[in-house]
């Protein structure tokens, strides 16, 4: 009997652990086994439970709070009336139940992946998570946080697993985003940030104004005043930087010579007399060479002109 | 918009889920569970699911392991509980500080019981649990082989499970 239960024991961990797995699928088989003993589901429950109560302990007993993995646990004063009331523990545990959020983390590990002008890179994270970065962009990672990425400079592309339980957050600046779907573009642009949503949602600043962006909606954050702008845009156009297409509405000429640079990797400037004009619409860029300069130019109203350290778009009409 | 996705799934698979629930221990409130899962799912989709299906057992799973442990907390109450403190209303919300310095306490024996298995095996759990990394993610990450993350995640939850029986029983 004593063998048979530990038996038990042993296949009911077994399922525990398996069922945690995002990518599990063998729900058949596991009614089937449910099916077969009455004691196997409480089993399975005691397991699983065995996991959340120290996920539920870390939850409560250090909120926001980063411990090193290779601390030795902290010395804390041991008050005897606090054993006498564990009790509590069952009731804060329940009561955390339905959050599970992992507040606590492992060793900051982070990396650094950045991007030269013209050369865009795809990086995959470990849940098959994309961040498409652009050119002359960097991002920040940390292995420790894998559901965490920052936005230091330039443009990345999202395509997030989503997770209710644990949903991917991307820093730029003060901003914080947090994603409630899947696929959102995210641009530092100059002194704001752009975010523009294609699929699911996102939620920008949760602790301040929590603004959620659905599909077809992009907002604008700019960095001084936290002022944040709510705009349409094309579900199609979100992240069209992937195959050569930049879409603006009513964006300063230096706003796209920036766009322009990243993509192109060509250095651009604009000529100061023509730094006010703006420009709407969308721009396809077929090489990523000086020569898409030269075709996408006059669509600005403008001509690119070759300068000792690159190029400068001048006024169509200007002398040379 | 109705995530038709979802729907279709639910459709397809609805006997195969209160079989499940079955299975789980739900008994004659197997419907009652599934359409009241189904109605708080639809409220709170927001994006599209990748793996829907998946989506749902595991929704079913949560509400039968909750139901699990609201059991094992009632059971406790009418035990030990209430004598403390003679007012089960009372006793519902301790105060935070409290609730955290006793959690500290126990987190604290739980880590050195896990330490106490491995520094590894420590680590993997912490991976497994609280960063909720998956068993494959964390063989990559640290260069083991699938099956020593698994039989370590195994000590760990073996361990917790007696620390947990132990407790339980004081």
């Amino acid at each position: 009997m004593t063998n048979s239960n530990e038996h038990i024991r042993q296949e009911a961990l077994e399922w525990a652990l398996a069922t945690q797995e995002t990518d599990f699928a063998g729900w058949a088989a596991l009614t089937e086994w449910l099916e077969a003993d009455a004691r196997h589901g409480a089993a399975y429950d005691e397991a699983l439970a065995a996991g959340n109560w120290m996920a539920e302990l870390v939850a409560t007993a250090a909120p926001a709070q980063v411990r090193a993995a290779n601390d030795q646990p902290l010395a804390q004063p041991r008050r005897n009336t606090a054993w006498r009331r564990r009790g509590y523990i069952a009731m804060a545990a329940a009561l955390l139940a339905v959050l599970l959020i992992p507040v606590w983390q492992m060793r900051p590990q982070p990396y650094d992946i950045s991007t030269r002008p013209g050369e865009t890179r795809t990086i995959v994270l470990d849940d098959d998570s994309r961040i498409l970065l652009n050119g002359n962009s960097r991002l920040a990672l940390d292995r420790a946080r894998p559901r965490f990425a920052r936005l230091d400079d330039g443009e990345a592309m999202f395509e997030i697993r989503h997770d209710e339980a644990d949903p991917f957050v991307v820093e730029s600046g003060d901003a914080r985003l947090v994603d409630a779907g899947t696929a959102f573009n995210v641009m530092r642009n100059g002194a704001a940030l752009d975010v523009a949503v294609s699929e699911g949602a996102v939620i920008v600043n949760p602790d301040r104004e929590a603004v959620r962006l659905q599909p077809g909606r992009k907002a604008r954050i700019d960095d001084a005043s936290g002022r944040i702008t709510v705009s349409q845009v094309a579900v199609a156009e979100v992240g069209g930087w992937r195959s050569g297409q930049l879409s603006f509405a009513d964006a300063s000429l230096t706003e796209i010579a920036a766009a322009l640079e990243r993509t192109l990797g060509t250095p651009l400037t604009v000529s100061p007399a023509i730094v006010h004009r703006r420009f709407s619409g969308v721009l396809q860029v077929q090489d990523r060479d000086e020569k898409a300069l030269l075709a996408v130019a006059p669509v600005l109203g403008t001509r690119a002109v070759k300068r000792p350290n690159g190029w400068e778009l001048v006024a169509s009409d200007a002398q040379p | 918009m109705p995530p038709q996705g979802l729907e279709a799934v639910l459709i397809a698979e609805r006997e195969a889920l209160l079989r499940f629930l079955r299975a789980r221990g739900a008994g004659d409130a197997a419907e009652d569970i599934l359409q009241d899962l189904w109605l708080r799912l639809r409220s709170a989709q927001t994006g599209p699911i990748l793996d829907p299906r998946g989506y749902l057992y595991r929704a079913a799973n949560n509400v039968m392991h909750d139901r699990f442990r609201s059991a094992q907390r009632h059971r406790k109450r009418d035990g030990d509980w209430v004598s403390v403190h003679g007012d089960a209303s009372a006793a519902s919300e301790p105060p935070l500080p409290d609730r955290m310095l006793i959690a500290r306490a126990m987190l604290d024996q739980a880590e050195a019981a896990l330490h106490a298995e491995g520094e590894r095996v420590l680590q993997i759990f912490r991976l497994f649990r609280i960063d909720e990394m998956g068993q494959r993610a964390i063989a990559q990450h640290l260069g083991l082989s699938l099956s020593t993350v698994e039989k370590d995640l195994q000590k760990a939850y073996r361990t917790l499970m007696r620390l947990k029986d132990v407790q339980d029983a004081e």
